[in-house]
């Protein structure tokens, strides 16, 4: 009897040790085991989608390779372009100041050039007034005179019309003036000269003014016969200065 | 003859069933198992195993790969019965060394329950796998005439399983009283020392044996089956 009481002692014994020991901790071992090859698997998983998104990455990394260079190679003949670009329009803004400077160059020297021509006219203004005014004298003044008789006698008819037509105006006067004082003769040839043009007998009004230097003014009405030495060389002074 | 017991007085008599120390140790044994695999399991965690759980764990997967390895894929099945077998026989075998106390298996009822036990469970494996009729038929192979000779082989391997046990564990602690008696005091320490040793080596043995008888059962169907 004991035999069998201790054969059931020992099936309850597995019974119990099964409810309570190898049952929860083969389930735990399990748990762990699945555990482990679930976190195995998401590695796994894991590992692929890092795969996978590696892989994208390269993909895009080398159309991004791609799209940098042909971007480069766009900007290098955009680069091109705009180099030419500017060098031509800085090509042509040389060549318009190279025109320009040419253009102030040849002005500055026509400006320099007349300045000189100025000074030069100047200088012989000077020179042949002084060497005139050292020339100037009654011999001077006399074929002044006689010079100013050869024009009324030489005078073109339109000038002699314009003088006629002066002289004949009602109370016209005539006045001659010189700078040294005239002879009876050349008065006598300036009153004939005048009384011929005129038509009629004139007393012209003789006078002195040593600015003229040498040299006679006559004026009758409006109309002005300039033969002295100041305004000869006031003229040549200004013909040479606007023939400059 | 034998060593005080404190069990033995504690032995009552219930109906025509004696309850003697060899009783009343096996279940103080079934007790203590049952207690600590309830203490140890009752806190049983997946991530931060306790180190109590750990050697529970450690003790189940060693008795699972052995089991595995004398019987490939029945491991789940036999490891109640074989396991159970080996860690209540190393219990009772140690339990000798506890003063006060007598090992079980010195006892023949328990060594031959235990045996008895294991030849009905090669025969309830062995039946389990494909059935009553295909698991006879292999105590006809090779020959029938081979049958008389497998049943006196079941015969005797099961008494020499109850008797190993019972006459080791009985004659070493005789040993060590008989040397406590002629020697003195402290003479029989190294013959307990050697009851360990042994303890552990019977253990092993007797569940060894009945996970061979098993896995045999298991592996002749199996053999019959593919020899067919």
């Amino acid at each position: 009897m004991t035999v069998v009481l201790e054969a059931l002692n020992f099936l309850v014994l597995v019974w119990l040790l099964k409810r309570f020991f190898y049952r929860p901790v083969l389930a735990v071992i399990e748990k762990r085991r699945a555990d482990s090859e679930k976190i195995l698997t998401d590695a796994a998983t894991l590992r692929r989608d890092a795969e996978a998104l590696k892989g994208e990455y390269e993909s895009r990394l080398a159309a991004a390779g791609r799209e940098r260079d042909l971007a480069l190679a766009r900007l290098d003949e955009e680069i091109a372009r705009e180099r030419a670009r500017r060098h031509a329009v800085v090509e042509a803004e040389a060549a318009a100041d190279r025109q320009r400077r040419q253009m102030l160059e040849a002005r500055e020297s026509r400006e320099r050039e007349a300045l000189l021509q100025r000074q030069a006219v100047a200088v012989a203004g000077r020179f042949a007034t002084r060497f005139l005014e050292r020339l100037a004298g009654p011999e001077l003044e006399a074929r002044l005179v006689d010079l100013a008789l050869d024009e009324l006698r030489a005078a073109a008819p339109e000038q002699l019309a314009v003088l006629a037509a002066a002289l004949r105006e009602p109370g016209a006067r005539v006045e001659v003036v010189t700078a040294h004082p005239l002879d009876g003769a050349r008065r006598a040839a300036l009153n004939a000269a005048l009384a011929r043009l005129a038509g009629r007998t004139l007393d012209a009004q003789f006078g002195e003014d040593a600015v003229l230097k040498a040299g006679l003014c006559l004026a009758a009405g409006s109309w002005v016969l300039m033969a002295n030495l100041r305004d000869e060389l006031k003229f040549f002074t200004g013909a040479l200065e606007h023939g400059a | 003859m034998g060593k005080p017991e404190f069990l033995q007085l504690l032995s009552f008599q219930l109906g025509p069933l004696r309850i003697g120390a060899t009783v009343l140790t096996t279940w103080l044994l079934m007790a203590a198992l049952s207690g600590l695999a309830w203490f140890g399991t009752r806190r049983l965690s997946v991530a931060t195993p306790s180190r109590l759980q750990t050697a529970l764990e450690g003790t189940v997967l060693a008795l699972q790969q052995a089991i595995e390895d004398a019987a490939p894929g029945h491991a789940r099945r036999l490891l109640p019965f074989i396991g159970t077998l080996w860690l209540f026989i190393v219990a009772a075998n140690l339990v000798g060394l506890v003063p006060g106390l007598r090992s079980p298996t010195g006892d023949l009822s328990l060594t031959v329950a235990l045996a008895l036990l294991v030849f009905l469970a090669v025969h309830w494996f062995g039946i389990g796998i494909d059935g009553l009729r295909v698991y006879l038929r292999h105590y006809l192979d090779p020959n029938p005439i081979l049958l008389p000779f497998h049943l006196l082989g079941e015969i005797t391997r099961t008494l020499a399983l109850a008797v190993r046990l019972f006459g080791n564990m009985m004659s070493l602690e005789m040993a060590a009283l008989l040397v406590l008696m002629v020697a003195g005091f402290l003479a029989p320490v190294p013959l307990l020392m050697l009851h360990i040793v042994e303890a552990l080596v019977q253990a092993y043995i007797f569940g060894t044996l009945a996970l061979v008888f098993v896995a045999g059962a298991l592996q002749s169907h199996e053999l019959g089956k593919r020899s067919r």
